[in-house]
């Protein structure tokens, strides 16, 4: 699978759970590296509260703070760590820096 | 150095594959997703084996479920099971003990299983639970070393394990003696707690490959590696008392062979502390800077490592008012100083055969001096030690992966001046050593290894050091393990008995002193079971200390003298310990152990236990950390138990009434931490409860009379202490 190939999935809102509000992102994580990447990142993001990054469909679930942060905020977070968020593109220079085996084609081996 | 000669590496690197097998497909990367270049990687139980390519990967045909054991020089080996159908990531730890063995295991503290030893690694992240400051501090929350205060003045900390005091513990760094001779007081202070990446702690009989000197154990200290660790790394701590503590460490790439780090720690505690009103600054002020430049070098063929070390320390203590640069043999107030300055040059080198992994030559090598100087009241001291450290190993197989073996050699020199007072006492020791360490490796649950070291002391004559370790794996998760061996140490008779100089006392050394020499054996079984749907880690090991010769320190026979004679009658230490290391949740997780010591000395032709030295103690920590470490909490709560005080009965000061046994207490220490995605701040507590020896000073009003004695310690000088401080990390891409 390379990992250019995005679904075309709409971008969801933020839903209100008993912690505060929840969003699912559409991300370009590919390996178990690229979870924790962006999972630590998210983890100190202020006004976050948890991260859970599931890789088989790459979507990564964020319960925040409304009053602290917004969900663009956290997508325009995830871009800087080096992957897609949605609709918003990877940052550049970040994912030059990114290992080997998280860049595009980096698992062109698996089956 | 180097870790090729792996247990339960197979070895020929054969290219037949068998017809029902699959291409694994894979690649071995660091935990810092560098890939691996050249590491091995192996199926279990057979003779296939490659090479990871420029890119880390490779490709070798096995089952799916066989077992593939990826290993790198310097890096723990793991096991994992091949999986057909994708593309494998394996990440590999850089290696806890440089000349170590297979680790499969991860978490803050964990038991080898694989390792012959019975060993107990500390990982950094356990080191971190206790801030503060240096190496005396980082078995805190560890439950088989004790650490307690050596007297009430000096503020120097010493471990103790197995029962007996540390110095029968051969410390070393990344398997170079380190911690021993002149500094084995004060050495543990001289080690920043921020320098250190790993610890293993070894109990019982070490290895011969690192010399005679194991007796109850051995602790070998791994520092950041100059490849490997943070580009930057700043820490500042502070606490309640004034302590002031800065420390920073580098590290880069020269290019891509060569790599540098420099490891710098500052000091300053400057405040008078006395809690007890007695006097006596409860620990001396003190100035301390230490300095590490580092090299390493990562060829195809040869590795190898430098680092240079620089330290000066001072303490200034004793009654309040004495201070740094006072002459304690003029000052009207009785006054502690001791001003340290150590340089140490050392280094290894490694010689590796990259298509022969079993192979290998390792040479270690050091030089250090150390200059000690100060006083004990009006009484000056002075010591000079110069050490020189060669040791050459190699090792090969047998025939086949089944049968391996290192062998080598190796040359102490050790110049050592002591004197105190009217006492002199200088010693030059030359001692050139072979040795001869067979490991049988039949398979995956069996391993013996057999050692035998043959050293020629200049003033001792012969030294033969048998060791022998057997380890048997039942089941999963069973891991049982005895030992057994020989070990020997000369004394250093003023330094090793440090409280004794903080008294009135007269030395009396009675007849010439003799090398100690000791054996030690033990058992131990380590499991995995679940209790209450709970996995638990258990811990069961006994072991047993005993001294064919020991230098005797007694302090009961008269309150005037201490008397240093050669043990005549028995002296031995039986120890006991369970652990239990639960795991609560993902984020909650306690270790609670019991430990149990019978130690008995013959003192004066009676045998009987050593002062201060608790039979029980019952130790708990526990430990609660979010996702990613952003919030932890760490508590650590240990129970000591009765121990003997010595006979005051007919002591010349009627008018205090003395303890006739030390009572049992509890400490409480505990932490908070924060995490950043630059790093963590901290707040801290130790001796949460409050918990001080009230008068741990016999007669502190007249320090220059004939009844002082500050040596009568059993707990705590002072009493709750809090510090706060910061960690700022640049991460290396």
């Amino acid at each position: 699978m390379a990992g250019v190939v995005l679904p075309l999935l709409a971008q969801k809102s933020p839903i209100k759970v008993k912690e505060g509000l929840k969003i699912e992102i559409q991300t370009s994580a590919i390996c178990e590296m690229c979870k924790e990447a962006i999972e630590y990142d998210l983890t100190f993001e202020k006004g976050v509260k948890s991260a859970d990054l599931n890789l088989d469909d790459m979507v990564v679930t964020v319960i925040y703070n409304g009053k602290k942060t917004t969900d663009e905020k956290i997508r325009k977070r995830i871009t800087m760590v080096g992957y897609n968020a949605d609709h918003l593109k990877r940052d550049s220079v970040a994912y030059e820096n990114l290992p080997f085996c998280c860049k595009d084609g980096g698992h062109d081996d698996d089956h | 150095m180097k870790k090729h000669f792996l247990i339960f590496l197979i070895i020929t690197i054969n290219q037949w594959s068998l017809m029902a097998q699959e291409a694994i497909l894979g690649m071995v990367a660091t935990s810092k997703h560098e890939p691996l270049v050249g590491a091995t990687v192996q199926v279990l139980g057979t003779d296939k084996g490659t090479i990871t390519d420029v890119d880390g990967r490779f490709e070798i045909s096995a089952s799916n479920g066989d077992r593939l054991i990826v290993s790198f020089v310097g890096f723990d080996t793991d096991t994992v099971e091949a999986e057909t159908g994708k593309m494998m990531h394996i990440m590999i730890n850089e290696s806890a003990e440089e000349l170590g063995e297979v680790v499969v295991s991860s978490g803050s503290t964990f038991f080898d299983n694989m390792e012959s030893k019975n060993l107990e690694i500390i990982t950094e992240k356990e080191l971190l639970k206790a801030a503060c400051c240096n190496l005396s501090e980082s078995f805190e929350t560890n439950a088989s070393v004790d650490v307690s205060l050596t007297d009430a003045v000096s503020g120097a900390k010493m471990i103790r394990m197995l029962g007996l005091d540390g110095k029968y513990v051969q410390i070393n760094r990344e398997n170079i003696p380190h911690v021993r001779g002149l500094t084995n007081r004060y050495g543990l202070g001289f080690v920043p707690g921020t320098w250190i990446q790993s610890i293993d702690v070894g109990k019982g009989a070490g290895t011969v490959v690192n010399g005679y000197e194991s007796m109850t154990g051995q602790i070998n200290l791994e520092f950041k590696k100059p490849e490997n660790s943070e580009k930057l790394y700043l820490n500042s701590y502070i606490n309640s008392f004034g302590r002031f503590e800065l420390n920073g460490n580098r590290a880069r790439d020269l290019n891509e062979k060569w790599s540098t780090g420099i490891l710098a720690h500052a000091d300053y505690f400057g405040s008078e502390i006395d809690q007890n009103d007695d006097g006596f600054m409860d620990r001396p002020k003190s100035r301390q800077i230490n300095v590490l430049k580092r090299f390493k070098y990562n060829g195809e063929r040869i590795v190898g490592q430098f680092g240079l070390n620089v330290m000066r320390d001072e303490k200034a203590g004793g009654q309040t008012g004495f201070d740094f640069g006072d002459d304690h043999k003029t000052s009207p107030e009785y006054g502690f100083v001791n001003n340290t300055t150590r340089i140490e040059a050392y280094g290894k080198t490694g010689i590796l055969f990259l298509d022969k992994p079993y192979k290998g030559w390792g040479f270690l090598y050091s030089a250090s001096f150390q200059d000690m100087d100060g006083g004990f009241g009006r009484e000056p001291y002075d010591g000079k030690e110069t050490t020189l450290y060669f040791n050459a190993i190699n090792q090969n197989i047998i025939g086949n992966s089944f049968h391996q073996y290192k062998t080598g050699f190796s040359v102490l020199y050790d110049d050592f001046k002591e004197s105190y007072s009217s006492l002199n006492l200088n010693r030059q020791e030359i001692v050139p050593g072979g040795y001869f360490e067979y490991s049988y490796l039949p398979n995956d649950n069996f391993t013996m290894v057999a050692g035998l070291r043959y050293d020629h002391h200049n003033l001792y004559g012969s030294y033969w050091t048998p060791r022998l370790h057997l380890r048997y794996q039942s089941g999963k998760n069973t891991v049982w393990r005895a030992s057994a061996g020989r070990g020997y140490r000369t004394p250093n008779v003023l330094m090793d008995n440090l409280p004794m100089l903080f008294s009135s006392r007269n030395i009396s050394i009675t007849e010439e002193i003799k090398p100690e020499v000791s054996w030690n054996s033990g058992a131990s079984v380590t499991s995995e079971i679940a209790l209450f749907n709970t996995p638990v880690e258990v811990a069961i090991d006994y072991f047993h200390t005993y001294f064919e010769n020991q230098l005797i320190a007694d302090m009961d026979a008269s309150f005037t003298e201490v008397f240093l004679y050669n043990l005549r009658g028995r002296s031995y230490a039986h120890n006991y310990q369970t652990q239990l290391n639960f795991k609560l949740s993902e984020k909650l997780s306690t270790r609670v152990a019991y430990k149990y010591y019978d130690v008995k000395t013959t003192y004066s032709g009676v045998l009987r236990r050593p002062p201060f030295i608790p039979k029980n103690r019952f130790f708990i920590n526990t430990a609660y950390a979010t996702k990613y470490e952003k919030w932890k909490i760490d508590g650590t709560l240990q129970w000591r138990g009765k121990g003997r005080f010595p006979d005051m009965s007919n002591h010349p000061i009627t008018d205090v009434t003395f303890d006739t046994e030390t009572p049992s207490y509890f400490l409480l220490n505990g932490q908070i931490s924060r995490g950043f995605r630059w790093g963590n701040i901290y707040l801290g507590s130790e001796n949460l409860l409050n918990f001080r020896q009230k008068n741990p000073i016999v007669d502190p009003e007249n320090p220059f009379g004939t009844n002082f004695d500050a040596s009568m310690i059993w707990g705590p000088v002072t009493g709750t202490m809090v510090y706060a401080g910061f960690r700022y990390k640049v991460k290396r891409k």
